[in-house]
């Protein structure tokens, strides 16, 4: 190994630029500076999360590390070996699971996937089919191995992904969104097995945009915005960037975009976030005013019918908000 | 009387329609890959049969008649191939649903995507023409160029019917990329175009008779030797009754599909 | 060790999926079976020695057909399936993972034989008989290497530009006139000998054939400088597959264009 193995990743000013190019005669070209030099590390052991909006650089950062992409500045180190130069090494030590649907072999069984991949990752022939049948009993798809995959449930397919990220005992694990698209308990069973393998003394890297999950799961949180990290701490430190706060949480009918705006203009408001769709809208309004604020609210929405309106402590949720806005 | 724009309304559907297939062909097909079917693709087809002729038959006598032949056939590579991959292209990228649900007049519909291909066709058979006269020393110093000509635009026009006509079918199958493999290649055995039709077995021909290319390599072959558009008529109604026979049954096909996918709601089935 | 287990875990998945999904070989060896029975027609009458001739020709183009379209669109069925990020991930190199699917592909080009061997038998009515079939079998797994070899190096052009896919079309015909597989090279212009002596499986179906056939005579080096041939030139196509492959892998990372197809 090599120097900085006190840490599982150290990432030192990172960056990545996308060049497009549009037209098919004349072609323009444009460069989209995904990450713009962020700089974190990872302890081992630690469960660390990266949280951020569509198009923060989640992926691009994860791709990065994952070697898939190689940064157009800056360094990175994974387990202490250079991302540019020694991929092999970083290949054979890291697991991977993207969210999503695709990914596997649809037209063949759970088992012929996770074979494949024991094979490409070098697996040894002595100790693969007793891996692929403790990895499938840890995931719950011992009895289902043998069927093609295309007959898996959305669920089912997360977690033959789970069990193929793991196929090549991992020191490091990357998850991109592991839970995204799944239903509430295939989310949770998710989470649990998570945390089964930090117990394992596995280290994780995870994505993702529900807060809550980041909030449950991750020791420390990494917070990226437009290509740059601007937050990290632990969950509990991440409120603390809302603690002056009191959020207003209101459900109502007939909420429209410029009284979101006209709530945005006032001082005494932070940040306002809201979901306009169907019948019951929902609107978080963050406040340092607390309950005082209220009837001001009521006032700015007095067009709208109010079902509900009440205050609430501030989450991580919110946390995420005030820094992402 | 004038003309309102309703009674131009089948036009501007032909041709927008044409249009879209025109920059849909381009859109994955590029200018080289385009070429390369224009140019490469007839001038080896053509010389693995007329080097096969001049093996098993060393006095090179077969050779005007394959010659002429497969730059005929060469026009499938347009008319069949990329007309029957249209069709699935078109299913695959989920714009069959959106296109089908606009009140245009199916037929021009129908129709006008494959009129590019006609004209892609034309241009490759007169390319293969080419290689057989210059590369294979095909005669054609008794070639009536008018009647060739007229044989190969009916030919272009009706093996695109034809092509249509698999598309529809494709529609229902869900694998029109390997009908059109199959019919692709299916000419060089049944169509007259290495050998005469005769030569095949008896069950095998009302197939070929079916195929308006049977029509067109006689016809060519003909014209090459001098005939005249009015000694090639026969031959030349019958291939345009093929080509029309096949134009009817394809959109009877369309019009079925779109049908049985209303009552199922089954478009994007692929 | 490992690059063994590469090779023939891809060669296995690649296998399970022509099971999966039989028919979708056939876009691939159409041409060379049609091409073939045409040939049986044009040949007449059908003798043992036609026959082989046609069995061996339509084997040899339905080997490189499938190798042509199997191997260059390899890594494009990764893409589609959204698999290819985490094939890359893997330590195994590409052009390996690669080389298993083009093994895979060559052998089942071998269907397209069977099919003419099929048509042979039911419809002429001929059998036919190998003189030498272990030599027979030497020859077409050296022949069959070098295929595979030219499929990693096709695979590699796809992934270096897009409109190397214009290749895949521009050469089935091309190397079906140019290998000899239905007619001794010597008919071909001149000019053309080099190219067709350049290609691996020119030499092998000349080796195949005097292995089959105690009177050929063929591109007169006899069948152990034809084997030697085939032999060597697998080498050198794996090698220039392998330095395409560190050039495709580099690109790959840089501009970001796995997931663009």
């Amino acid at each position: 190994m090599t120097d900085g193995q006190e840490k599982a990743i150290v990432v030192s000013d990172l960056r990545r630029v996308y060049h497009t190019s549009k037209g098919i005669l004349r072609k323009t070209r444009q460069a989209v500076e995904a990450v713009k030099g962020i700089s974190f590390d990872v302890e081992f052991g630690e469960l660390f999360g990266l949280v951020g909006p569509n198009g923060a650089g989640k992926t691009t950062t994860i791709k990065m590390l994952t070697t898939l992409l190689t940064p157009t500045s800056g360094t990175a180190k994974v387990l202490g070996f250079d991302i540019v130069e020694d991929v092999v090494e970083i290949r054979r030590r890291i697991g991977i699971i993207f969210g999503g649907e695709r990914g596997l072999y649809y037209r063949v069984s759970g088992r012929e996937n996770l074979r494949y991949f024991a094979d490409l990752y070098g697996v040894p022939m002595s100790k693969r089919e007793k891996r692929i049948a403790e990895l499938l009993d840890m995931v719950g798809l011992s009895d289902r191995a043998d069927s093609k995959v295309e007959e898996y449930s959305r669920g089912m397919k997360q977690r033959l992904h789970i069990a193929k990220g793991l196929i090549n005992d991992p020191q490091l694990v990357f998850m991109d969104e592991p839970t995204i698209g799944l239903d509430p308990q295939a989310a949770r069973d998710t989470r649990a097995m998570i945390k089964q393998l930090v117990e394992k003394s596995k280290t994780i890297l995870l994505t993702t945009h529900y807060m809550f999950e980041a909030d449950e799961l991750c020791r420390r949180i990494g917070v990226i915005s437009n290509g740059e990290i601007v937050a990290l701490d632990t969950p509990a430190g991440l409120k603390r960037f809302v603690k002056d706060i009191t959020v207003i949480e209101v459900e109502a009918f007939g909420i429209v975009d410029t009284d979101i705006l006209n709530l945005r203009r006032r001082p005494e408001v932070k940040s306002v976030s809201a979901n306009l769709e169907g019948e019951r809208q929902t609107m978080r309004i963050q406040t340092p005013k607390g309950s005082e604020f209220i009837p001001e609210v009521t006032k700015l929405l007095s067009a709208a019918k109010i079902f509900d309106i009440r205050t609430k402590e501030p989450t991580l949720e919110d946390a995420y908000l005030r820094l992402v806005s | 009387m004038a003309l309102t724009l309703a009674d131009w309304a089948p036009y501007r559907i032909f041709w927008s329609s044409a249009k879209f297939a025109f920059k849909a062909l381009f859109s994955w097909l590029r200018p080289p890959m385009w070429l390369t079917q224009l140019l490469v693709l007839p001038l080896f087809q053509m010389a693995f049969f007329v080097y096969l002729s001049r093996f098993v038959n060393p006095s090179g006598a077969a050779v005007a008649f394959i010659a002429v032949g497969n730059a005929l056939q060469v026009a499938s590579f347009s008319s069949i191939f990329a007309v029957c991959n249209l069709t699935s292209e078109e299913k695959w990228q989920g714009t069959l649903t959106s296109l089908i649900v606009t009140p245009a007049n199916r037929f021009p519909l129908f129709l006008g995507r494959a009129m590019f291909q006609i004209l892609n066709s034309m241009a490759t058979v007169i390319v293969g023409l080419f290689y057989a006269a210059n590369v294979f020393g095909v005669d054609m110093s008794h070639a009536d160029f008018f009647a060739l000509a007229v044989v190969i635009l009916i030919t272009s026009a009706a093996m695109t019917g034809f092509g249509l006509m698999l598309g529809s079918v494709g529609l229902f199958l869900r694998t029109a990329m390997i009908i059109a493999n199959i019919f692709l290649f299916i000419g060089l055995l049944i169509c007259g175009v290495n050998f005469p039709v005769t030569d095949l077995p008896i069950w095998l021909q009302p197939f070929s008779y079916a195929i308006p290319m049977t029509y067109g390599t006689m016809a060519a072959r003909a014209a090459v030797q001098g005939s005249s558009i009015f000694e090639l008529g026969p031959v030349i109604l019958e291939e345009l009754g093929a080509g029309a026979g096949s134009i009817l049954v394809g959109y009877m096909l369309f019009l079925g599909f779109e049908a049985l996918a209303r009552r199922r709601g089954a478009f994007e089935e692929f | 060790m490992t690059k063994l287990q590469t090779i023939s875990g891809s060669f296995r998945m690649s296998l399970l999926h022509f099971f999966a999904d039989p028919q979708w070989i056939i876009p691939n060896i159409i041409a060379p079976f049609v091409f073939t029975i045409v040939a049986l027609v044009l040949f007449g009458n059908v003798s043992t020695s036609v026959a082989l001739y046609a069995v061996l020709g339509g084997g040899m183009m339905g080997m490189w057909g499938n190798t042509l379209y199997g191997s260059g669109f390899a890594l494009a069925f990764d893409r589609w399936n959204g698999t290819i990020e985490y094939v890359l991930a893997t330590p195994s190199r590409l052009v390996w993972i690669i080389a298993g699917r083009s093994a895979s592909n060559a052998v089942l080009g071998l269907v397209n034989a069977l099919a003419i061997v099929l048509v042979v038998v039911i419809g002429y009515g001929t059998l036919f008989v190998v003189a030498n079939p272990v030599l027979f079998i030497l020859a077409l797994i050296v022949t069959l290497a070098s295929l595979s070899a030219l499929g990693v190096i096709f695979c590699s052009a796809f992934l270096l530009s897009r409109s190397a896919q214009v290749m895949t079309n521009g050469l089935e015909m091309p190397i079906y006139v140019a290998t000899g597989s239905m007619f001794p090279i010597a008919l071909l212009p001149l000019w053309s000998h080099p190219i067709s002596l350049s290609l691996g499986p020119t030499w092998g179906i000349d080796a195949m054939r005097y292995a089959s056939d105690a009177a050929y005579s063929g591109l007169g080096f006899g069948y152990w400088t034809d084997l030697l041939v085939v032999a060597a030139s697998t080498a050198i196509y794996m090698a220039i597959g392998f330095w395409l492959f560190v050039v495709v892998e580099k690109k790959v990372r840089r501009d970001a264009t796995l997931t663009e197809y």
